[in-house]
């Protein structure tokens, strides 16, 4: 299999080139053109319950696409994101890793989707109550809305609320003011989210609610 | 001057030059003496005080409502803007609502496809027709709309985000929000994405356009109705 984004960084796209018999997933709806001669199957996200929760808790989709190649020659199949912005993507050997709602894209087969309660904080956060938890062996894709930077950290470190795409299932999230009260209300951050832990996190420059809210005062 | 002109290029063609690709293209169109070309309404952001512009519904001095109107459906504007240089050179810059690449095409007699909203401009000589592709558009989740542009001269398209091309032998899958323009040698089916339709609507992919023959297709890498879809529930109801 080979897998290249192009585009990057403000209109990142998967172009992932499946040898016979290989398998990719995606998102549901991530895909923008394939072969024809692929076979696309919509399975349950994380199996069958999973789907579920993820879809009326998480605020994801409930499926995601198995696109197999079941001919002899090599087919293509370009997968996106719904925001514009960059992609990048992650090698899993037998670890974990937890993605914010929206930013997984694609993974290998051997990836396992799961899901993990986030707790009640991260709903007063603005975030959904369950995270999806990636774990086994391959490649993982996922994206984000604007550029993605990434940061090593040990001991803590904040962010703002709707920047966070990937962080490490050893770490505790907690929202919190950004600052006192007078400068939560009115400095523009809100709430904020304090990571504790040791790893590497992953943050995107803007977020949809923050576009969102701009149009909103113009509406 | 002018003979030198069409030395360069075919009759009938325009001088585009796309710049700040791919994030935030603009189309400079440079006009010799007398040289005009069309433009989709509302797309011109800067030009020549010396450039004459006519607004008309279909083509120039012949505006049918009918063919405004169907171009109306198509997600496009219901009028056209004709620019034209008078006695002196001038220059019109063109810019897309979204952010995305920008993408010049001659047209040597043959005919081109573009999906509603990704035209920008052509050429004079350049037929604009709004096809209506039958009942199979209403059930897609995008509407689906095509102009059949056709003639010789220039097209101009955008796109949200990339624009890549694909050049079909066979037969080859694009979601019909993903693409700008195709080729009319070209043919296509509205059908599922998966192997069965529980898989292709349950996976989110609906119906998609599968093409055959041989031609190009051009893509681009975002959907602005998957965009809509993740905006569209934060906003607030308009007052």
């Amino acid at each position: 299999m080979n897998i290249k984004i192009e585009g990057k960084p403000v209109f990142a796209y998967l172009v992932v080139e499946l040898e016979p018999g290989e398998t990719f997933v995606a998102e549901a709806d991530a895909m923008s053109s394939m072969s024809a001669e692929l076979d696309m199957t919509a399975k349950f996200n994380g199996g069958f319950l999973g789907g579920i929760v993820r879809k009326f808790l998480g605020s994801e989709s409930m499926f995601v696409n198995h696109f197999t190649n079941n001919t002899n020659k090599t087919l293509t199949v370009h997968l996106t994101q719904p925001t514009p912005g960059d992609v990048e993507i992650i090698e899993l050997n037998n670890e974990s890793y937890c993605l914010e709602s929206g930013a997984y894209i694609a993974s290998d087969a051997g990836v396992k989707l799961g899901i993990r309660w986030a707790g009640f904080g991260s709903l007063i956060g603005g975030e959904g109550l369950f995270k999806l938890i990636v774990s086994g062996k391959g490649k993982v894709a996922f994206g984000g809305y604007g550029g993605l930077l990434h940061k090593e950290i040990n001991g803590e470190y904040i962010v703002d609320t709707g920047h966070l795409v990937g962080y490490e299932p050893n770490m505790k999230l907690k929202p919190q003011l950004a600052g006192g009260i007078f400068s939560s209300l009115f400095g523009g951050e809100g709430f904020v989210t304090r990571i504790e832990g040791k790893g590497k996190i992953w943050i995107q420059s803007r977020n949809v609610s923050g576009l969102a809210s701009w149009i909103n005062r113009h509406l | 001057m002018e003979n030198q002109f069409e030395d360069i290029k075919p009759k009938g063609s325009l001088d585009v030059t796309i710049k700040l690709r791919p994030g935030s293209s603009a189309a400079e169109i440079k006009l010799l003496p007398g040289q005009e070309f069309t433009a989709e309404a509302g797309a011109m952001i800067a030009m020549s005080p010396s450039i004459q512009m006519q607004t008309t519904t279909y083509k120039k001095n012949s505006g049918g409502i009918m063919k405004g109107l169907k171009r109306m459906l198509s997600g496009e504007s219901f009028f056209l803007n004709h620019y034209s240089a008078g006695y002196e050179e001038g220059t019109v810059w063109l810019g897309a609502t979204q952010a995305g690449d920008m993408m010049v095409k001659e047209l040597n007699g043959e005919g081109l496809i573009v999906q509603g909203g990704s035209y920008v401009a052509s050429s004079p000589n350049i037929e604009i027709n709004t096809n209506w592709q039958g009942f199979k558009s209403l059930i897609s989740k995008e509407s689906l709309f095509w102009l059949n542009l056709k003639g010789r001269g220039t097209v101009v398209f955008n796109s949200f985000g990339a624009i890549y091309p694909i050049q079909i032998n066979g037969e080859y899958i694009v979601d019909t929000g993903h693409i700008v323009a195709f080729e009319e040698s070209l043919n296509f089916t509205l059908t599922k994405a998966g192997k069965s339709w529980l898989s292709s609507i349950l996976g989110g992919e609906g119906l998609v356009c599968k093409f055959s023959g041989t031609g190009t297709v051009w893509i681009q890498s975002h959907n602005t109705s998957t965009f809509g879809y993740i905006l569209g529930p934060r906003l607030k109801p308009r007052k």
